[in-house]
C-alpha cells in the first residue's frame, strides 16, 4: 500500500507543470514549433576531411568510405572527364561539399536548404510524408522536430531544446565525394541537424549524416560536418554544377 | 488516518517537496566505437608531415610544426604520453562511458571516460564543483565540468597539458580550453568539441567525431613503461632546425595538393580558398619572411588570482605549494616544525607568514632555504624567519648568541649568501643566511623525510638551488623552471642557457611520473603553476631546440641583430616572451646569444 501511494505521488508531483492551464497547446505550425532556428546563411569550414573535399580526389581514392566491393567496383570505374558533375550534389553528398547554404522557411510546413556550391535546392517538408513518384538528385526529405526532455525531476523549466531529423529517400543516386564514390538509388539518408553557440558566441550547427545504401557499402557511412554562421549573403558565390 | 497511513503520507510528501538532483536526460553510459569515416587516414595510420590543411593555426604553430622531428616520440620521456583530450576522441580503441552516482541522493557525480589506447581516462563533474585555480596542475585529460543543455551534454574543459591537436607536429600550449557536446542520436553518438589557444590558433578549432554502440565490451588494458630505443647524448631532442625540414614539400606533391593549402590557416578551411577568392597565403618558402610584428609578449604572464595575497595548495605528503601572482614558494609542514623554500617579496613576508599559519598552526618554522638571491624569492626573509624559531647549541649558540634562536635559519649556496650580504640598503641580520653550503649537494632529514637541497650552477644564475623532498616526492626547482615566461638567465650572476638546459636535464633525472607520463614526482617551479615531469620535459624541450638555433646562427656568423630579426623564438614567444624584462623574446635570445658566444 505505501509503495502504491508513493508512487501515486511521484507520478501526481510530476503532472504539476500541467495543472495551472493544462498541457501547452501543439505548435499551429513546424515553423512555429521549431526548436532551433536554421534559417540563415551558413559556411562550411572543412577542418576534416580536407583533402577529400577541397579537391578532387584522384580516382580510387575513397579512404574512409565503407564500400563494399560493387561500390569499390563503381568508384574504380569513375571518368574524371566528369568531374563536376552534379551528381556530387545529391542529398547524400552535397552538404560535405564546401559550400555555403541559404535555410528560409518556403512555407510553414517547409526548410528550404539552398547550397551555392552546386547550385542546389533541398526540401526538408514537415507532416505528413508524401514522397513523390520520381526519384530526383535531391530525393524526398521528410523532417520532425526531436524535443529535448524537459530536464530531470525537479528541474527548473528550461528554454525549449531540440533537433531538426530529416530522412531522406526517393533518391535517384549520386557521388559521396567528387570522384564518384557512389551512392545507390536504393539509398537512405538519415540527418540530425544540431545547433549550438561556440565560446565566442559564433553559431553553429552540426549535421550528423547517416547514409545506409545497402546496394554499395558494407555498413552505414557516417560523418558530421559543421556548418557556421554568416551575417549576410555577402560571400554567397552561386557555381553551378554540370548536369 | 491511521498512524501507518500517516507515515505514508509524510513519506511522500518527502518525495513530491524535496527538489530532485538533475538527472541525465539521455543515457550515454555503454561501449562506444569510434566511426572513422572522416579523417581515417590521419587517424588510423597517421597525418602525412607537414599536412596542416583546414586548420586555423597561426604562424607561431606552423613553425613549431615545421620544427618537429617523428623521431622525438622515441626519447623514453615522450613515449608513454597518452592522447591529451583534445585529440584522444580521434584516436583508436573503443570509449567506455559510465556514470558514478551518489548512493544516497541520485545525484550524478560525474561521467568518466575511459579510452583504450593508453589507457586515457577522464572525469567528468557534473556536481558543480568548481574548477581547480590557474596555479594547480595540468593533465592530459584536462579537469573537466559537465552540464545538460537539453539532451546534450556540454563539458567544459582547462588545466589541459600541452599536446596534439594532430600527430604530425601540431600542438596546443597548456593554456588551450576545450567545449565539448556529446549529443547521442540512437545508438549513434556525435562529438562535438571546440578547442581555443591564444597561443596557436587564430580562431576556435572545431572538429566532430562518430561513435557507435557497441555490444562489444572489449577494453584491454595498456601498459606502458619507456625504454631507450635509439642512444642518444643526454639531453639530445630530436628537431628540425628553420628552413632544413626536408620532408615539408612531401604531402603537398604526393598528392597534388596546393601548397598554401596544406600550410593550413583559417582561410584554407573555407569554399572560397579553392575558388581563388580566398586569402591565399604566401607559401611555405615566403612564410618566414612574414612582417615583423611586435612582440606583445605572453598573453597569460601569471596563473591568477591576481589578488596580491598568498594562496596555498596541498601537492602532496608534507609539502603545500604558497603561490601569489608572479612567484611561488613552499612549505613542508611535519611533526618537527615547518620548513620554508623561498619567502616571496617583501611586501608579501606577512602574508607568507599567515598563511604557513593557516597550514601550520604553532608549529614552529625552523628553517628558510632560499633557492636564490632575487628579491622575489628573498623578501619576505625577515618576516618569516621572526616568526620562527631555532634549536640552537653549542659553537653556533656561542658565535651567534642565544637570541638568534628566536628566528627560524636560513639555508643557501654560499654564492647566494654572498650577493645577498651585499644587497643595499643592507637587509636586516635575520634575512641573512645561517648556514651555508659549497658542495653540489646538502641534505637534512627533517619531519621524517629526506631533503636534498641541489646547488645547479650556471642556469639563471650560479647559485641556485633546488631543494628535493624524497619521501613527499615534490621537487621545488627554483628559477630554472618558471611556467609563466622564457628563463632569465642573468648573466652578471653566471648563468648561461647551457646552465637552464642543464639543470632542466637534472630536474628530469630526479622525476619519475606515476604513469602515463603524469603525476609521481611534482614540481614547483620559480614562477608559475604546479608541474609534473611532462611539463618539465615541454619546457627542456623548448630551451634545447632555441639552444640548437641560436648555436646554429652563431656558427653560419650571424650578428646579434641578425639572430633577433630571424625571429628564432617565433614558435614560443607567444606563450612565453614576458611583456617586459629580461624574459621577453628578445631579452632571452640576447642572454642566449652572448652566453654562447662566450
Amino acid at each position: 500500500m505505501a509503495a502504491v501511494l508513493v508512487g501515486s505521488a511521484i507520478v501526481l508531483s510530476a503532472q504539476q507543470g500541467g495543472r495551472a492551464g493544462g498541457p501547452p497547446a501543439p505548435p499551429p505550425t513546424p515553423q512555429d514549433g521549431a526548436p532551433i532556428d536554421l534559417t540563415g546563411y551558413w559556411v562550411s569550414v572543412v577542418t576534416e576531411d580536407w583533402r577529400w573535399r577541397m579537391v578532387t580526389p584522384p580516382k580510387g581514392d575513397f579512404a574512409s568510405v565503407p564500400l563494399n566491393p560493387e561500390g569499390t567496383k563503381v568508384a574504380n570505374a569513375w571518368d574524371p572527364a566528369t568531374d563536376g558533375s552534379c551528381l556530387a550534389y545529391g542529398a547524400a553528398g552535397v552538404m560535405r561539399e564546401p559550400t555555403r547554404v541559404h535555410i528560409t522557411w518556403e512555407n510553414p510546413q517547409t526548410l528550404k536548404v539552398e547550397t551555392d556550391s552546386g547550385v542546389q535546392t533541398r526540401r526538408f517538408v514537415f507532416g505528413t510524408p508524401q514522397p513523390p513518384a520520381q526519384r530526383s538528385l535531391q530525393g524526398y526529405s521528410a523532417a520532425e522536430w526531436e524535443i529535448a526532455g524537459a530536464g530531470g525531476r525537479g528541474a527548473p523549466a528550461g528554454p525549449r531544446r531540440g533537433n531538426l531529423k530529416i530522412t531522406t529517400t526517393m533518391m535517384s543516386g549520386g557521388w559521396l565525394r567528387k570522384n564518384g564514390v557512389p551512392y545507390s538509388e536504393n539509398a537512405t539518408l538519415t540527418e540530425y541537424y544540431d545547433r549550438f553557440p561556440a565560446p565566442n558566441k559564433e553559431e553553429w550547427f552540426v549535421v550528423t549524416t547517416i547514409v545506409s545504401d545497402p546496394k554499395y557499402l558494407n555498413t552505414d557511412f557516417v560523418t558530421s560536418t559543421h556548418f557556421k554562421k554568416e551575417a549576410d549573403g555577402a560571400k554567397w558565390a552561386p557555381k553551378p554544377c554540370k548536369s | 488516518m491511521t498512524r501507518d497511513f500517516q507515515q505514508i503520507v509524510v513519506c511522500a510528501l518527502l518525495v513530491i517537496g524535496v527538489a530532485s538532483p538533475a538527472a541525465a536526460q539521455v543515457d550515454l553510459s555503454g561501449m562506444w566505437a569510434p566511426i572513422f569515416h572522416e579523417d581515417q587516414v590521419e587517424r588510423i595510420p597517421g597525418p602525412d608531415v607537414g599536412d596542416y590543411a583546414g586548420l586555423p593555426i597561426n604562424d607561431a604553430m606552423r613553425m613549431r610544426a615545421d620544427s618537429w622531428d617523428a623521431s622525438l616520440l622515441t626519447l623514453p620521456e615522450h613515449q608513454c604520453k597518452p592522447h591529451p583530450s583534445t585529440y584522444g576522441f580521434r584516436g583508436v580503441g573503443n570509449l567506455r562511458i559510465t556514470t558514478q552516482v551518489d548512493d544516497k541522493t541520485q545525484a550524478i557525480i560525474k561521467l568518466h571516460t575511459h579510452i583504450q589506447w593508453q589507457e586515457q581516462r577522464r572525469d567528468i563533474w557534473m556536481d558543480g564543483r568548481p574548477h581547480p585555480p590557474d596555479y594547480a596542475a595540468h593533465t592530459w585529460q584536462g579537469f573537466s565540468t559537465g552540464t545538460w543543455e537539453g539532451n546534450v551534454l556540454v563539458v567544459k574543459t582547462t588545466h589541459l597539458k600541452a599536446g596534439w591537436i594532430r600527430r604530425n607536429g601540431l600542438l596546443i600550449t597548456d593554456q588551450a580550453t576545450m567545449t565539448e557536446r556529446f549529443i547521442r542520436h540512437g545508438n549513434y553518438l556525435t562529438h562535438i568539441y571546440v578547442i581555443e589557444d591564444p597561443n596557436y590558433l587564430t580562431e576556435p578549432l572545431i572538429k566532430t567525431n562518430g561513435f557507435q554502440l557497441t555490444p562489444n565490451p572489449n577494453m584491454q588494458p595498456y601498459p606502458c613503461y619507456p625504454t631507450v630505443e635509439v642512444p642518444r647524448e643526454k639531453g639530445e631532442v630530436p628537431h628540425h632546425l628553420p628552413g632544413e625540414n626536408p620532408f615539408l614539400g612531401e604531402f603537398a606533391k604526393k598528392h597534388n595538393l596546393p601548397q598554401n593549402g596544406v600550410r593550413g590557416g583559417a582561410e584554407t578551411a573555407l569554399p572560397e580558398f579553392m575558388s581563388g577568392s580566398g586569402t591565399r597565403d604566401p607559401g611555405p618558402a615566403n612564410r618566414n619572411a612574414t612582417a615583423r610584428t611586435s612582440n606583445t609578449g605572453s598573453r597569460t604572464p601569471d596563473p591568477g588570482p591576481r589578488d596580491n595575497e598568498v594562496h596555498s595548495l596541498h601537492v602532496q605528503g608534507n609539502v603545500w605549494l604558497l603561490h601569489s601572482a608572479g612567484v611561488n614558494a613552499a612549505v613542508q609542514i611535519g611533526d618537527e616544525g615547518v620548513l620554508v623554500v623561498d619567502t616571496m617579496t617583501t611586501g608579501l613576508g606577512e602574508k607568507v607568514v599567515a598563511e604557513i599559519k593557516k597550514l601550520a598552526g604553532d608549529k614552529p618554522i625552523r628553517w628558510i632555504v632560499n633557492t636564490q638571491v632575487d628579491s622575489d624569492h628573498t623578501g619576505g626573509n625577515a618576516k618569516v624567519a621572526e616568526a620562527g624559531e631555532s634549536i640552537i647549541a653549542g659553537n653556533f649558540a656561542g658565535q651567534a648568541g642565544q637570541a638568534s634562536a628566536n628566528f627560524a635559519k636560513v639555508l643557501t649556496h654560499e654564492n647566494v649568501e654572498a650577493r645577498l650580504v651585499k644587497v643595499q640598503p643592507a637587509l636586516p641580520q635575520q634575512a641573512l643566511p645561517t648556514d651555508t653550503f659549497f658542495t653540489d649537494e646538502f641534505e637534512i632529514h627533517f619531519n621524517g623525510e629526506a631533503v636534498q637541497f641541489i646547488h645547479v650552477p650556471n642556469g639563471h644564475s650560479d647559485g641556485d638551488v633546488m631543494v628535493f623532498f624524497r619521501k613527499s616526492d615534490v621537487l621545488v626547482a627554483g628559477d630554472v623552471f618558471n611556467t609563466n615566461t622564457f628563463p632569465v638567465i642573468d648573466m652578471e650572476e653566471g648563468g648561461s642557457i647551457n646552465g637552464i638546459v642543464k639543470s632542466l636535464n637534472q630536474i628530469l633525472d630526479i622525476t619519475v611520473p606515476e604513469d602515463k607520463q603524469e603525476g609521481g614526482t611534482y614540481v614547483i617551479p620559480g614562477h608559475g603553476r604546479l608541474t609534473d615531469e611532462a611539463d618539465v620535459v615541454e619546457y627542456r624541450d623548448m630551451m634545447t631546440i632555441i639552444r640548437d638555433r641560436v648555436q646554429n646562427a652563431i656558427d653560419k656568423g650571424m650578428t646579434l641583430e641578425q639572430v633577433k630579426a630571424a625571429r628564432l623564438v617565433r614558435d614560443y614567444e607567444g606563450r612565453y616572451g614576458a611583456a617586459r624584462g629580461a624574459a621577453t623574446a628578445d631579452g632571452f635570445v640576447e642572454a642566449a646569444y652572448r652566453s654562447l658566444k662566450k
